[in-house]
């Protein structure tokens, strides 16, 4: 059971992830709507993995990874990007990203890429 | 995984952000190099196309995409590309915002026009690209035609203030129960007051209830509230669509829209509003050409002020175009049958600019495909009227005009008069009663179907509401009292055997069956449970 983070600026994918994180029984700790309050909640919260959109406003996704990395090497962030970016995905696992998945979300996916992520940790 | 849910957010959140996408674009064509305003169309555009991909709408997704596409290409150029790159991102925004709605009426999502997906992937030619330009010259950064003038400020759009999302049928039921509440007190305190006699603490307990009631029902009132930005944000994008398919060219400027007024009243006035603006775009504002001839500026104004008067709010839209041709109206009129030959030339010009309202005057242009929508000068009017209000319209030749529309702030408390009718009692709303005066109703002069009196030196025409409302009338030789009040700015008196309290009532709305009648505006029930009807002496007349 992991604690996660979930950043994105539309409430709707927030939602939407948060309903199959829950499913699979980890726990919500918190969520962001932009890049600042994602490394904000990040420092507050210390979750065992964060979910973070690509784009968002006043700090980028990416930008925010950089940040999160700058304070913990170790901390495990997945991006979540929409088809057709993928020069920013690479920009983002080159920032310190762990693992990427891709919008639309299948649940099964989602699942699948946290379980790796998170086993890898431990 | 539920997605019915999931489509309800889709469709707010997708509101909200082309909300956001309008004052973006508006701003761009002030400032086409404006970063914040390029981030919030790409940022919005991403967003909406993430939620449709996610729900399978996935029409809405590619335009969602090319919109996206187009505003990179801008994020990387520094700059929005000339007039016809702002009119192709509105074109693909409106179609957006179509696809949205039949998701939100049928469910399904209609295939994007493709006409449209190809404009939308052509390259933009004339964008000089910030980045790469070998010569080190400043490439052609300005398109043909105007620069943004040096220090033109962007006429800012107000920014909502935050809120908090609440589901509007669970506060309306709130707000029932709330009114309940205070009809409910009223009738306790009815009750009581028969039996508490001598017993003070009863007596000071109900005056407690009545404050503190009195506080519930004012703080519920507050929250049936709503800016009035909510209908006047469309406004000036609604102008530039209609000033481009009329060839005129105008600027809207919003003034109070933080006043704030009751939502269901609110509701009610955002067609009359686009109408009216439709009007001052189409029918008011000039060509530049003509403009520039009577030295005007090129850019038509409109004003769109609202303003707090006592227990009203004044909503006027005012243009600086070429004001009403009176004439032509008088004109109209008489053709249309509306007005006897004989009297057109003695009204004034307020009268005759208040022909506009009466049914059946549109002239030709109006009934085009740009004014049109079923709704007319007339319907306005209605609008209005059966809201509690009016509609005023003030013009000059040449210099432009004004409509205002005078909206009472609270639709659901209303202060009333009380009249007592046969077995009956009705209420009319008070703000247009001028006075009352006992009258023997032998003494009122008859002919034909219509009653008058000699009041101040004035026939003034009676109506008797006795008759109106199939109750028996006062018995000859009695004294009647007759309401002077205003309908359609004209003097009437209103005759009414008994004439009860003047009083603040809670107005629930005509239940579902009445609605047809529409000289109801609303009902209340008194502190001995009988309900009471509110009239629209509009209607009555």
């Amino acid at each position: 059971m992991a604690r996660v983070l979930v950043a994105d600026d539309a409430s709707f994918m927030r939602q939407m992830i948060r309903e199959i994180v829950e499913a699979e029984g980890h726990e919500v700790v918190g969520e962001a709507s932009d890049g600042d309050e994602a490394v904000e909640e990040w420092k507050r919260l210390h979750p065992d993995v964060v979910t973070m959109d690509i784009v968002m406003p006043r700090r980028s996704g990416i930008d925010a990874v950089k940040g999160i990395i700058d304070l913990d090497s170790t901390a495990c962030i997945v991006m979540c990007s929409a088809l057709g970016q993928e020069t920013l995905v690479q920009e983002a696992l080159q920032a310190g990203a762990r693992d990427f998945i891709v919008k639309p979300f299948k649940p099964d996916s989602v699942i699948a890429t946290l379980n790796k992520v998170l086993e890898k940790d431990a | 995984m539920d997605l019915a849910k999931y489509r309800t957010i889709f469709i707010e959140e997708s509101t909200e952000h082309f909300a956001e996408i309008s004052r973006a674009l508006l701003e761009l064509e002030k400032d086409p190099a404006s970063a914040e305003a390029i981030d919030v169309v790409f940022r919005m555009a991403h967003s909406i196309k993430g939620m449709a991909a996610s729900l399978g709408y996935d029409s809405i997704t590619e335009l969602a995409h090319r919109l996206e596409d187009r505003m990179q290409i801008a994020r990387d150029a520094g700059r929005v590309g000339p007039h016809e790159e702002l009119s192709l991102l509105f074109r693909g925004i409106a179609a957006l915002e179509g696809m949205v709605n039949a998701v939100s009426e049928q469910g399904e999502a209609p295939m994007a026009d493709t006409d449209l997906l190809a404009d939308l992937a052509t390259l933009a030619p004339s964008v000089p690209s910030k980045k790469k330009d070998p010569t080190g010259a400043e490439a052609a950064a300005t398109p043909p035609g105007e620069a943004p003038a040096a220090g033109a400020k962007p006429l800012q759009t107000p920014r909502p203030p935050p809120t908090v999302r609440v589901n509007t049928r669970t506060l309306d039921r709130f707000l029932s129960t709330v009114g309940e509440v205070i009809l409910n007190t009223s009738q306790v305190r009815t009750v009581s007051e028969a039996e508490t006699g001598q017993n003070t603490a009863l007596s000071e307990g109900l005056d407690r209830m009545d404050r503190i009631v009195g506080e519930l029902q004012r703080r519920a009132l507050e929250l049936r509230t709503t800016p009035l930005l909510r209908i006047l944000e469309p406004l000036p994008r609604a102008a530039r669509d209609v000033a481009e398919r009329a060839g005129v060219r105008v600027e809207v400027q919003l003034v109070g829209a933080e006043l704030e007024l009751d939502r269901s009243i609110l509701d009610r006035l955002s067609d009359p509003m686009v109408h009216l603006l439709r009007n001052a775009v189409d029918h008011g504002i000039e060509t530049p050409a003509e403009r520039i001839a009577a030295g005007k500026p090129a850019v038509g104004r409109i004003v769109v002020e609202a303003r707090r008067e006592k227990d009203t709010i004044r909503i006027s839209i005012g243009d600086d175009g070429s004001g009403i041709d009176l004439e032509a109206v008088r004109r109209r009129a008489v053709e249309a049958g509306v007005l006897h030959p004989d009297l057109a030339a003695d009204l004034t010009p307020e009268q005759i600019a208040a022909l506009v309202f009466e049914p059946g005057l549109s002239t030709a242009s109006e009934v085009s495909e740009i004014s049109g929508r079923g709704v007319g000068m007339d319907a306005v009017r209605n609008t209005l009227e059966s809201l509690g209000g009016a509609v005023e319209i003030a013009t000059e030749r040449g210099r432009g005009t004004t409509t205002t529309l005078v909206v009472p702030i609270t639709a659901a408390v209303q202060r009333v008069l009380m009249l007592g009718v046969g077995a009956e009692v009705v209420a009319i709303p008070i703000a247009k009663v001028e006075r009352i005066e006992e009258y023997p109703s032998d003494k009122i002069e008859r002919t034909g179907g219509d009653a008058f009196v000699l009041l101040d030196g004035d026939l003034v025409p009676v109506l008797d509401l006795a008759a109106r409302i199939a109750q028996p009338s006062a018995a000859a030789g009695r004294l009647t009292h007759l309401v002077l009040t205003e309908v359609r700015g004209e003097r009437i008196a209103l005759s009414a055997e008994r004439v009860a309290s003047q009083q603040q009532i809670y107005v629930k709305p005509v239940p579902e069956l009445l609605r047809s009648a529409r000289a109801l505006l609303g009902l209340t029930i008194l502190g001995d449970g009988r309900p009471m009807f509110l009239l629209d002496p509009n209607q009555i007349a």
